[in-house]
């Protein structure tokens, strides 16, 4: 088999790739080791609801599982904070469904898709990767290709074995565990988060709703702990006196929060999504920013097909470290500092901000609020805190 | 230097998600649609797969030293 491109893995920055190379009249292999692209989900599945517009992705019922207006967050003692807009501002996808429209929009577009197809290696020939070597069923294939885009996901196994450094410290991962279940009381119309380093270390709970009384409840902490994530979200929901008796999936997943990968492209390999640690570390979001990366990256792969020059494929790396990797470096920053932060500083600050602070921080206008914060009589009172509020402006 | 040990699975609690292969630093652990892969000539010992693990799946065993 012979393509221009062969893409690795089908979850979001894969087939966005494989789309828009398909898209320029490239040929291009779509892969993926499940037998069914999408299943079993690894995501809490809220994403904004600008990236439809943003990406060209159809917003099609079939995987919008449920419209959001907003946020709450909860201190650890209990204080609220609730963001609402009158619009809708995110939804919960049906992940399994979207993740296989994602691989039917590029096979539409030209793509060819094969599930159930592993990569095992990569192949060498005259000192340079010529493809990759795969597994279908029982059969090996080998996929000849100018251009291999490694797209797998946390794992980057084929990025790695095609000498792109994907390494990070275990610090910069989350372990992450899940119950889509049936759970009452919480306002279907918001998601929920709830902070503190008894309750999530580093992370937080949340309950993403996709029904009136079913939702995605799970829970990230750092994965260099000592105690596993699964035990966290156990006690949670036993401290809260939530019933875990019905529960439809088990989720689990790593997520990184940091450590993004400095070479994007090397040679005529390319790395997007998770398998570059491209994820927001603050809440470890990676979807939107796997489309992202996978947009830049098509552009450059495109460019370099057309020119017939693959250094160009370098502008990638380029690109996206003067855009989103910019970003991504400030917002890991963030979470540095609130790494620090006490449960009491935690209560006090959530105490403390209001919704229109709230809006503005979701709106990537925190320096204000900092600002805002830094005149609080409780705050003052604390040069520990003042220390912290400054780092981040 | 690390004690060298053999990270075994309990496939029961398992989920294949992959993680433990993502942040192991050296591809001692290759995570497949239908199975997990252990390779002991490339493992250093360190540990993380096993602290990542969400469901804590892994464990070491301490390696019989050869004469
Ligand atoms: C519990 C949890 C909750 C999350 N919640 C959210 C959320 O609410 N919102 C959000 O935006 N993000 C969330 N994320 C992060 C989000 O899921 C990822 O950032 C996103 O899926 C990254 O997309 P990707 O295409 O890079 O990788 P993936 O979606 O992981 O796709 C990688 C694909 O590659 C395939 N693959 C791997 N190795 C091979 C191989 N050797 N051969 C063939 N195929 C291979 C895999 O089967 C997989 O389908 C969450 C993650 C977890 C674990
Ligand atoms: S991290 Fe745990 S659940 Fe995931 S593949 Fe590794 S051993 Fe299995
Ligand atoms: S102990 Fe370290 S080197 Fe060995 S498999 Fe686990 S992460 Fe990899």
């Amino acid at each position: 088999m012979k393509y221009d491109v062969v893409v690795v893995g089908a979850g979001i920055a894969g087939p966005i790739v494989a789309r828009n190379v398909a898209r320029a009249g490239f040929s291009v292999l779509l892969i993926d080791k499940k037998p069914a692209i999408g299943a079993p989900k690894q995501c809490a599945e809220g994403i904004s609801i600008k990236v439809f517009d943003k990406y060209d992705i159809p917003y099609d019922r079939r995987y919008i599982n449920r419209e959001i207006y907003g946020a709450k967050l909860y201190s650890p003692s209990g204080h609220e904070l609730e963001l609402r807009y009158k619009e809708v501002s995110g939804v919960i996808l049906e992940r399994k469904v979207f993740d296989k429209m994602l691989a039917y929009y590029a096979a539409k577009a030209g793509a060819d898709v094969l599930a159930r197809t592993e990569a095992t290696d990569v192949i060498r020939r005259d000192g340079r990767i010529a493809g990759i070597r795969a597994k279908h069923e029982d059969e090996p294939v080998e996929i000849r290709a100018d251009i291999i885009v490694a797209a797998d996901g946390v794992e980057s196994t084929i990025a790695r074995k095609a000498g792109i450094n994907t390494y990070a410290p275990p610090h910069e991962f989350d372990s992450s565990y899940e119950y889509e279940m049936l759970i009452e009381g919480y306002d279907p119309d918001l998601i929920h988060l709830w902070f503190g380093n008894e309750i999530a270390p580093r992370g937080y709970v949340w309950v993403f709703p996709k029904d009136e009384d079913r939702a995605n409840v799970g829970i990230g902490i750092n994965s260099d702990n000592p105690e596993t994530a699964k035990y966290y979200l156990d006690k949670w929901l036993r401290d809260n006196n939530i019933p875990a008796r019905k529960l439809l999936e088990v989720n689990v997943g790593v997520v990184p929060v940091g450590g993004f990968v400095r070479e994007l492209a090397k040679d005529n390999v390319v790395v997007v999504g998770d398998a570059a640690r491209q994820v927001n570390p603050m809440h470890g979001g990676g979807m939107a920013e796997a489309m992202e990366a996978g947009t830049i990256a098509s552009k450059w792969i495109v460019r370099a097909l057309e020119e017939e020059n693959l250094s160009l494929l370098q502008n990638y790396t380029k690109e996206w470290w003067e855009t989103d990797g910019k970003r991504l470096e400030k917002v890991l920053k963030v979470r540095k500092v609130t790494e620090k932060l006490t449960d009491e500083d935690l209560d006090l600050f959530i105490q403390v901000l209001s919704g229109a602070d709230a809006e503005k921080i979701a709106g990537g206008d925190y320096v204000e609020v900092i600002k805002a914060l830094l005149k609080h009589p409780k705050v003052i009172l604390s040069p520990r805190r003042i220390k912290l509020l400054k780092q981040l402006i | 230097m690390a004690e060298k040990i053999r990270v075994v699975v309990n496939e029961d609690k398992c989920y294949l998600c992959g993680g433990c292969a993502g942040v192991c630093p050296t591809l001692a652990i290759e995570v497949h649609s239908s199975g997990w892969e252990f390779f002991q000539d490339k493992c250093i010992g360190c540990r993380i797969c096993i602290n990542a693990c969400p469901v804590g799946a892994l464990s070491a065993k301490p390696l019989e030293v050869k004469e």
